[in-house]
């Protein structure tokens, strides 16, 4: 991806607090490349996805090639390459969930929020209209204890029933 | 009833034990500065070989070996702390990391002692934003009091360790692939030999270890390795003349969700059977056990005719399955294990790396069947046979018997053997996701044949009773090695 096929809307730069937090991650790893997923983790948090002008700036940051940032983002689920809502809800799915009827936490979700479940090659899909949240699937999330569990952002929501999404939702 | 025996776990829910100054009134970093006052670093490393510590990761391996293999002559060498716990079923480090961090820390300290690491990445799955904060907050901690950084408490070492969050893929919890993601790459696993021991993250000396076999370095070296052993089974391997001696040593943080009462992490000693881990638990949610995955979604599944297998390595791997990561699946008699089967190739259909042609098309493949299946569309065909014999009219011939082919059970099971082989263990992949995509795709189906064919035949899911769907031992050599390795025999 040569510069200019890159079209740039927005142009990405690290805001203050991240640019510390960027300094002190380059200086743990031997070779800068290292700091690729820290650093990506950073950028998506500032900018809500990783666009073309993020992975340009990181490219730049790590001194290595705008595809070899392409390269890895393409491959972790948790960076996205299209907007999200405010809100990313992760639903797990995953055996030891599905035995405590996740799927019926999952309906539930996606007939409260009226959107379907997103892919990870089509975020759009799973995202309401107003932007707000992004309903997904993921894998298991080591909580198999207090399954059923989702993920709302940072933060765990175990031993769900519909009636508890829905307090979860209305105190967010 | 088995007692539980918290060791690891011992001080997990005593308030504020992830601050310095809790865990330090509960003994805390005084085994680290054991080590430093009294022994040598290749005494530890020793201490290590004796207590016969196992890798808790996946793959059971010596620790005391992994850390012999490394050359002490190449400086840098890393520590690469695991703790991307991923492995459908597992939970354990995850409440290390956010209750206990420092035990963790005093852990890694001890490793880099007694390999003379001044470097550790504690790899740390990017869903853990909780536990990383904690570890993180802890490891600043640790700073201030002089434990981590330059001339460590006055001993001259310098140690550092370092978080790296990983954003999502299970594969990064294979060591290799951890070590392409740690370096700020795609996770995708590297051929081994050479070994992450000898040439592991940026072509340096690696020594990759669990949380929970870290976490484990402070016990004994505190206590010393005659204690350590005394927990568990050992066994005589017969393999060698004289026998030598197999260790499971030590206490295990089983992780058991489903169908049981009170899922959880129980720590007890290795060697336990399922049916005193169900009763541990709070017993069955349900009338029967119908089946029991005793190591992570990767293992091979065992039935009802199973639950007396002792949980450690040896025992596993003898009944042809593995203790894995620790994680334990309960299923009772209302699941249908096609169904199960179909959400865990899904699972590694998702997460395979995509590198190598069998694995990356196998895997959807093995998942396009069960689906298949599962959907009431698994394929079967009644076919007649020439049978040579004497025919109805009494005369030698054609006795035009018929007999049903499940054709999609056989497609199935010759597909995953293709990714990896079940029977002869061997592999057509880089790393042995393949086998874990095997293992499991190849065991229901053998175990819980009737459930498989019952659902091709009816043209829908039918739950089994537990009797009706399980293969009887004998009558299966799914429970036995096809090909018995020699050196396996009369173990
Ligand atoms: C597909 C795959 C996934 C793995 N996932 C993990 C994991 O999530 N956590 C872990 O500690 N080990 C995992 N392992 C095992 C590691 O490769 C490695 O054996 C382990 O981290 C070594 O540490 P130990 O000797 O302390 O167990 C995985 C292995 C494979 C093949
Ligand atoms: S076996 Fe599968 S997961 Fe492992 S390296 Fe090959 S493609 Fe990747
Ligand atoms: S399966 Fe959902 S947390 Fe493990």
């Amino acid at each position: 991806m040569s510069d200019e096929l890159i079209q740039i809307e927005t142009p990405f730069a690290f805001n203050e607090e991240n640019q510390r937090a960027f300094d002190a991650l380059i200086g743990r790893y031997p070779v800068k490349e290292a700091a690729m997923l820290p650093t990506l983790h950073l950028a998506q948090r500032q900018a809500g996805y990783i666009t073309p002008a993020v992975m340009k700036y990181v490219a730049e940051q790590l001194e290595v090639s705008v595809m070899k940032v392409k390269d890895v983002v393409t491959f972790y689920p948790m960076f996205f390459e299209e907007p999200v809502g405010e809100y990313v809800i992760r639903v797990c799915h995953t055996l030891p969930c599905a035995l405590q009827d996740c799927q019926v936490v999952l309906e539930h979700l996606k007939e409260k929020l009226g959107t379907d479940v997103a892919s990870e090659t089509n975020l759009a899909k799973g995202t309401t209209a107003d932007s707000k949240f992004t309903l997904m699937k993921v894998e298991c999330l080591a909580s198999c204890d207090v399954a059923p569990v989702i993920m709302i952002n940072d933060d765990l929501y175990k031993n769900l029933t519909p009636e508890k999404v829905d307090e979860i939702l209305d105190n967010l | 009833m088995a007692e539980e025996k918290r060791i690891l776990y011992e001080h997990l829910d005593v308030p504020d034990i992830n601050t310095f100054d809790v865990f330090r009134q509960y003994d805390g970093y005084t085994r680290f500065e054991k080590a430093i006052a009294e022994y040598q670093p290749e005494d530890i490393a020793k201490m290590v070989m004796d207590s016969g510590l196992k890798g808790r990761g996946g793959a059971g391996f010596s620790t005391g070996l992994k850390w012999s293999f490394v050359p002490k002559d190449i400086k840098p060498c890393y520590l690469c702390c695991n703790a991307d716990e991923s492995e459908p079923g597992t939970f354990s480090n995850r409440y290390v990391l956010e209750k206990n961090p420092h035990l963790l820390i005093e852990g890694i300290l001890i490793c880099c002692y007694a390999m003379g690491i001044e470097t550790t990445y504690v790899y740390i799955r990017g869903e853990f934003t909780l536990g990383k904060k904690m570890l993180d907050a802890a490891i600043k901690e640790a700073y201030e009091k002089g434990y981590l950084g330059k001339d460590v408490r006055g001993t001259g070492l310098n140690i550092d360790i370092y978080t790296h969050p990983g954003a999502g893929a299970y594969i990064c919890g294979e060591e290799t692939g951890l070590i392409e993601s740690l370096e700020g790459k795609r996770g995708q696993p590297r051929n081994k030999p050479p070994f992450p021991a000898v040439e592991g993250v940026f072509g340096k000396p690696t020594v990759v270890q669990n949380v929970e076999t870290l976490c484990n370095l402070p016990f004994i070296v505190g206590n010393g390795v005659e204690w350590y052993t005394q927990m568990g089974p050992t066994y005589a391997d017969t393999r060698s003349d004289p026998p030598t001696p197999d260790p499971n040593t030590g206490t295990k943080l089983y992780c058991i969700s489903g169908d049981v009462n009170e899922p959880g992490v129980y720590e007890l000693e290795l060697g336990l059977t399922s049916t005193e881990l169900i009763e541990v638990a709070g017993g069955l949610r349900g009338e029967e056990v119908k089946a029991v995955i005793p190591g992570g979604s990767s293992a091979p599944i065992l039935t009802h005719y199973e639950l007396d297998t002792r949980l450690d390595f040896t025992s596993l791997t003898l009944a042809k399955s593995m203790l894995g990561s620790g994680g334990i699946i309960v299923m009772n008699e209302t699941r249908n294990i096609v169904d199960c089967l179909l959400n865990i190739m899904k699972f590694y259909a998702h997460e395979s790396c995509g590198q190598c042609t069998p694995c990356r098309w196998g895997t959807p493949w093995v998942r396009d069947i069960v689906q298949r299946i599962a959907d009431g569309n698994g394929r079967k065909s009644t076919i007649t046979r020439p049978k040579f014999g004497v025919a109805e009219n009494g005369r030698w011939g054609d006795t035009g018997e018929t007999e049903e082919i499940y054709e999609d059970l056989d497609l199935l099971e010759s597909v995953a053997n293709n990714i990896a082989n079940v029977d002869t263990m061997t592999w057509n992949t880089i790393c042995v996701f393949g086998i874990a995509v095997s293992w499991p795709a190849v065991s229901y189906m053998r175990k819980f044949r009737p459930e498989f064919e019952a659902a091709i035949r009816e043209g829908k899911l039918v739950t089994l009773s537990v009797a009706e769907a399980t293969v009887p031992p004998e009558e299966n050599y799914a429970y036995q090695q096809r090909f018995v390795p020699k050196e396996f025999a009369d173990l």
